[in-house]
C-alpha cells in the first residue's frame, strides 16, 4: 500500500507545478492591479495600454 | 581595555573609509546665483547669446530636466524653432503664442498654457505641466534673462534670433543673476581666458611658439582643430614639437565655441 | 455562557481595556497639540502693508483686519558672525540632536514592545533584556536636550531673521513643543525607575500604559518637529508672491512633505536604534567574562539585529514615498537630489547600505552557527552574497560621471554605451530589491535553522515559498528591464510600484507561511554565546554605517533647498548660501560621526558604571574590590 518511488516523485511534482502556477498568477494579477491603480493600464500581455 | 581599542578602532577606522569615499567622487560645488550687472552698452548679440547659453545650464537650470532623459522635451536636440511653430500648429493648442518667440516665453512664463503630450504631471492628462513659471520662485529669471535664453535657443539651431538686444531705458539697470564662476563669455574672452594666446597667433598676439591660429580654417577642419584642442599630444604633423597642455576645465561648450571661431575666421580674412 | 465569564476574564478585560483605554486618549491628545491651537499669530509691527492674498487653493484663517507681513529678506551683511561658519557651527549640532533624538525616540518604542513579548510569554529575559536597554536610552536623553537647547540658542544667535520667521509660522506650537518635554521626562524616568516597582499583575499593566504614552508622546514631539523641517523645504500655508503667513497652524503643518518624512523617521528611527544597542551589546559580549554572560549578549545583540534589520525592511518604500512627493511638489528639487548636482552623494549611500546589508546578512549567517540544523541551509549562503555584491555593484554604478572634452569625444557622448543604462532608476530598483529579497531570505534561513517542521503539508509550503521567491525575482527584473527600458516615463515610473510590492508580497508571505509551518516544529539546541567574535564586528559596523548614512542624508534633505532658507520663500543671501563639495560634506559626516561615536563610548560607560558597586575597603592591605551588580 505504500507509494513507490515513482508515485512519490509524481506527487512531488504535482505539488511543484501547482506552487509555479500560483506563483505566476499572483505576480500576474499584482502587475495588473498595480498599475491600473495608477492610471496605467497594460494589455494581456502585459504591454502599456496608452 | 584590549576589547575597548579593537572595537573603536574598526569602527573609527570604517567611518574614515566612509569619508574617503567623498575623496574619490568628483568634487561639485553648487555657487548660489550673484546679482551681476549687465552693461548694456557693451552687450553683443554673441555675448547675449552666450549669457543664454550659461543661463540654461546655471540658473536657469534648464538642462536638469530638458535633457534626454525623458523627463522634459531634449530642447538641445531639438530644432527649437521648427518645434515651436509645429506645436502651435497643434489642434490641441489653445495658448496665444504666433510665433516662435512668443511661444518659448508662453512656455516659460506660464508652463501649463499648453503641455506637450506625454509630459504632463501624472493624473493630469497632459492638462499640467511640472514645469515651474520661470519668473517666479524659485527661479525668479528676470526679462532679461528669458530673452537671453531664448535668444540662445533660436541661435542655437542657426536660425535667426528675433529677439532685440536690450537698450538701456529710463529704468534701473537690468540685473542678470549668472553663477559667479561664468561671467557671460564669447569665444574671444575664452581663447583668452584659457590662455592660447600665449603661444599661438590670434586676436591680438603675435606668439609663434605654435601654429598660427588665425588662418587655421584654411588648413585643418573643423573637427580637426577640435581634435587639436582635446587631444593636444595627436600628432597633426604640421612640424610642431608638441608642447601645448591639455585643459581638464574646458567644457564642451566652450570647446565647440572655440572650434566654430576658429572654423569661421578663415572666411570672414 | 456564564462559566465563559470567570474572575480571571473580568480581571483580565479590565486591565486590557485600561491600557487599550490610552490608545484615544493618545489620538485626542496628539490631534489637540497639533491641530486644536489653530490660532494666526499676528505680526503687530505697526506697517499695514497687507500681503497680496493669491487666489489659490489656501483657506485663510477666519481673522479680522491683521497686517501679514512678507518673509524676510536680510542681505548678507545682515546675518551675525562668531567667526566661524555658521552654517558649519548648526550642521553639527543639529546633527548630533538628531542622532540622539532618533535614539531616544526609537528605543522606547522596541523596548515596549520586548516588554509585551516578556509579559506574555513570561519570559524574565525579555522583561531584563528590555530594562537594560531604557538604562542605555536614559543617559542619551540628556545629551539630547542638551543638544537641542544648544542647536536653538545657535540658531537664534546665527540665524535671528529666519527664526523670527519660523516663530512667526510656529509661534502657537512652540511652548506646546516645550511643554511636551515636561511630559515626556516624567513618563520617561516613571517608566525607567519604577521598572522594579511596577513589575507583575496589574502594575505591569500601568507600566506598560506608561511605556505606550511615553511612545505617543515621544512620536508627537517627533511628528512636530517634522513639520518645521518640512516647512523649509516645501512651504504650506504661505502665501506664494511674499512668503507671509496665511494658513492656520494645522495648514503649516500639514505641508506636502510632512507624512512621508514622519513615516521615514519613525522607521529609520527603529533600525538606526536598533543598531546602536546592538553595538553596545556587542561590546558587552566580547567583554563577557561568563558563559551565561556571553549567552545573554549574545541573545540580546540578536535581537537588537533582528530588530534594526526588519525596520530597515521597509525603510526603501518610505524613503520612496518621500522622494516621490518631492518631485511631486517640484519636479526640478527632485531632480537636482538625485539628478543633479546632488546626485553623487547617492552614490555614497550606495556604499552605506551594502555595507548595511552586508554586515546584517553576515550577522546572519556566522549566527546560523550556533544551531547544528543550519548545515542544511548553509549552500544558499554564497548565492546570497553574490546577488548583494553584483546589487551593490549596480547600485553604485554612476550613470555618467564628468569627462573632460577628451574623454568625451572618444566616448562619442556623454554616456559609457554599457554601464550608463546601468545609472539609472530601473537598474538601481532592481538591485536594491533584490538585495532586500535576499536579505529577508537570510531571515527565513536563519529561523529555521534551529527547528524541524513537523506540519503534513510542509511540501506544499515549500514549493509555495519557492514560488513566490522565484517569480517575485523575476516580476521585479521584469518590471525594471521592460518598463523601465522600452516604454515611456509615466510608465517606467509607476513599474517601481509593482517592485515595492512584489518584495512586500515575499515578505508577508514569508512571515505568513513561516508562522503557520512553525507550529508544533521541533526546536534544536541553540548555542548562544558560542559564535565567532568576528560576528560581532557586524554589529558595530550596522551602526556606524547608519550614523553616516543619517548625517549624509540629512544633508542632502538641507542642502536641496540650494539658496533658500525657505524654498521659494525666503532666499538665503549670507556667506554659506552655495552647495559645499563632496569632500567638505564628507569632512563634516565623518567629523559628526566621530563626535557620535566619542559620546556613545560616554553612554555606554555610564550606563555600565551605574551597575558597578565597589565593596568596602578591608582591613588589610587596603585592598579594594569591586563588584558588578547584575
Amino acid at each position: 500500500m505504500s507509494e513507490t518511488a515513482n508515485e512519490k516523485k509524481a506527487g512531488r511534482l504535482v505539488v511543484w507545478l501547482l506552487a509555479i502556477v500560483v506563483g505566476l498568477t499572483i505576480f500576474y494579477l499584482l502587475d495588473h492591479a498595480v498599475m491600473g491603480m495608477q492610471g496605467l493600464p497594460l494589455n494581456w500581455d502585459l504591454t502599456p495600454a496608452q | 581595555m584590549n576589547v575597548l581599542a579593537k572595537t573603536l578602532g574598526f569602527s573609527v577606522a570604517l567611518v574614515i573609509a566612509f569619508g574617503g569615499v567623498a575623496y574619490v567622487l568628483p568634487q561639485m560645488e553648487g555657487p548660489a546665483p550673484e546679482q551681476h550687472v549687465v552693461n548694456l552698452d557693451e552687450l553683443t548679440m554673441e555675448s547675449f547669446v552666450a549669457m543664454g547659453e550659461d543661463l540654461y545650464s546655471g540658473k536657469g537650470t534648464c538642462s536638469l530636466c530638458h535633457n534626454a532623459l525623458g523627463r522634459a522635451p531634449d530642447m538641445l536636440a531639438l530644432n527649437v524653432t521648427v518645434t515651436s511653430l509645429q506645436r502651435i500648429a497643434d489642434p490641441n493648442y489653445e495658448g496665444s503664442a504666433a510665433n516662435s518667440e512668443q511661444y518659448l516665453r508662453e512656455s516659460m512664463l506660464r508652463p501649463s498654457a499648453y503641455v506637450v503630450a506625454g509630459f504632463g504631471t501624472k493624473g493630469s492628462n497632459d492638462t499640467q505641466s511640472p514645469m515651474p513659471a520661470v519668473d517666479k520662485a524659485p527661479l525668479r529669471l528676470s526679462t532679461l534673462e528669458v530673452d537671453a535664453i531664448i535668444a540662445f535657443l533660436q541661435d542655437k539651431d542657426g536660425e535667426p534670433v528675433s529677439v532685440p538686444l536690450p537698450v538701456a531705458t529710463a529704468m534701473d539697470a537690468p540685473i542678470a543673476e549668472v553663477a559667479a564662476s561664468a561671467v557671460p563669455q564669447g569665444p574671444e574672452e575664452l581663447i583668452v581666458k584659457f590662455g592660447c594666446t600665449a603661444c599661438h597667433a590670434v586676436l591680438d598676439s603675435q606668439a609663434a611658439l605654435g601654429p598660427d591660429l588665425n588662418d587655421i580654417a584654411g588648413r585643418l577642419s573643423a573637427a580637426e582643430i577640435r581634435e587639436s584642442i582635446a587631444n593636444p599630444a595627436a600628432d597633426i604633423g604640421d612640424g610642431f614639437i608638441v608642447m601645448m597642455p591639455e585643459f581638464p576645465a574646458m567644457t564642451l561648450g566652450e570647446l565647440e565655441m572655440i572650434v566654430a571661431f576658429l572654423a569661421a575666421a578663415g572666411e570672414a580674412s | 455562557m456564564m462559566a465563559f465569564i470567570t474572575p480571571r476574564r473580568i480581571r483580565r478585560a479590565r486591565q486590557s481595556a485600561g491600557f487599550l483605554a490610552t490608545v484615544p486618549m493618545l489620538i485626542a491628545f496628539v490631534v489637540l497639540a497639533c491641530g486644536g491651537l489653530a490660532t494666526q499669530v499676528s505680526a503687530a509691527e505697526g506697517d499695514a502693508a497687507v500681503a497680496g492674498v493669491s487666489a489659490d487653493e489656501h483657506d485663510v484663517a477666519a481673522t479680522t483686519t491683521v497686517s501679514l507681513s512678507p518673509a524676510p529678506t536680510p542681505q548678507r551683511e545682515d546675518y551675525p558672525t562668531i567667526g566661524a561658519s555658521s552654517r558649519g557651527i548648526v550642521w553639527a549640532i543639529a546633527q548630533m540632536h538628531l542622532f540622539f533624538g532618533a535614539l531616544v525616540l526609537a528605543v522606547p518604542i522596541f523596548v515596549l514592545v520586548i516588554e509585551i513579548i516578556g509579559f506574555r510569554t513570561g519570559d524574565d529575559r525579555y522583561d531584563d533584556m528590555a530594562h537594560e536597554f531604557m538604562k542605555v536610552s536614559l543617559t542619551a536623553y540628556s545629551i539630547t536636550a542638551l543638544f537641542g537647547g544648544t542647536l536653538a540658542l545657535a540658531l537664534f544667535l546665527l540665524y535671528p531673521h529666519l527664526m523670527s520667521y519660523l516663530m512667526t509660522a510656529f509661534g502657537s506650537q512652540v511652548l506646546v513643543y516645550a511643554g511636551l518635554f515636561f511630559l515626556e521626562s516624567m513618563l520617561l524616568y516613571i517608566y525607567y525607575y519604577g521598572w522594579n516597582a511596577l513589575r507583575y499583575g496589574n502594575r505591569k499593566w500601568l507600566h506598560l500604559t506608561l511605556g505606550l504614552l511615553l511612545n505617543g508622546v515621544g512620536t508627537t514631539l517627533l511628528v512636530v518637529a517634522n513639520s518645521w523641517t518640512t516647512f523649509m523645504m516645501a512651504p504650506s500655508g504661505v502665501d506664494p508672491e511674499t512668503g507671509a503667513i496665511i494658513g492656520n497652524i494645522w495648514e503649516v503643518m500639514k505641508g506636502p512633505l510632512w507624512n512621508p518624512l514622519n513615516l521615514h523617521r519613525v522607521i529609520a528611527n527603529v533600525a538606526f536604534g536598533g543598531a546602536v544597542v546592538g553595538a553596545y551589546a556587542a561590546f558587552k559580549f566580547l567583554s563577557a567574562k561568563t558563559p551565561e554572560e556571553k549567552a545573554h549578549y549574545d541573545w540580546m545583540g540578536y535581537s537588537s539585529n533582528f530588530i534594526s534589520i526588519l525596520a530597515f525592511l521597509p525603510l526603501p518604500f518610505a524613503g520612496y514615498w518621500l522622494m516621490a512627493e518631492i518631485y511631486a511638489y517640484s519636479q526640478q528639487m527632485g531632480i537636482l537630489a538625485m539628478g543633479g548636482i546632488l546626485a553623487w552623494l547617492f552614490v555614497i549611500q550606495a556604499v552605506l547600505i551594502c555595507t548595511i546589508l552586508l554586515a546584517g546578512n553576515y550577522y546572519l549567517w556566522t549566527g546560523m552557527a550556533r544551531s547544528e540544523g543550519a548545515d542544511r541551509y548553509r549552500w544558499a549562503i554564497k548565492y546570497i552574497a553574490t546577488v548583494l555584491i553584483l546589487g551593490f555593484l549596480v547600485w553604485v554604478t554612476p550613470h555618467n560621471v564628468i569627462y573632460t572634452a577628451a574623454e568625451a569625444v572618444k566616448l562619442g557622448g556623454g554616456n559609457h554605451p554599457v554601464l550608463g543604462p546601468l545609472g539609472i532608476m530601473p537598474a538601481k530598483n532592481i538591485a536594491v530589491f533584490l538585495m532586500l529579497i535576499c536579505t529577508f531570505l537570510s531571515f527565513q534561513l536563519y529561523r529555521r535553522a534551529d527547528k524541524v517542521i513537523t506540519v503534513s503539508w510542509q511540501n506544499w509550503g515549500n514549493a509555495l515559498m519557492a514560488s513566490i521567491y522565484i517569480f517575485a525575482i523575476a516580476n521585479i527584473i521584469f518590471a525594471g528591464v521592460y518598463y523601465g527600458y522600452f516604454t515611456n516615463t509615466v510608465y517606467k515610473v509607476g513599474s517601481s510600484v509593482i517592485q515595492v510590492m512584489s518584495t512586500v508580497v515575499v515578505i508577508v508571505a514569508g512571515v505568513v507561511i513561516d508562522s503557520l509551518r512553525f507550529r508544533g516544529a521541533k526546536t534544536l539546541h541553540v548555542s548562544w554565546g558560542k559564535v565567532a567574535e568576528r560576528s560581532q564586528y557586524a554589529l558595530f559596523a550596522l551602526p556606524v554605517a547608519f550614523t553616516w548614512l543619517m548625517a549624509l542624508m540629512g544633508y542632502v534633505r538641507s542642502s536641496v533647498r540650494t539658496h533658500w532658507h525657505v524654498y521659494t520663500v525666503m532666499p538665503d543671501t549670507s556667506a554659506d548660501n552655495f552647495i559645499p563639495t563632496l569632500q567638505t560634506v564628507g569632512n563634516m559626516v565623518t567629523l559628526v560621526t566621530l563626535l557620535f561615536l566619542a559620546f556613545l563610548l560616554f553612554i555606554f560607560w555610564i550606563a555600565n558604571l551605574s551597575g558597578t558597586r565597589q565593596l568596602p575597603v578591608t582591613t588589610d592591605a587596603g585592598s579594594q574590590r569591586e563588584a558588578s551588580v547584575a
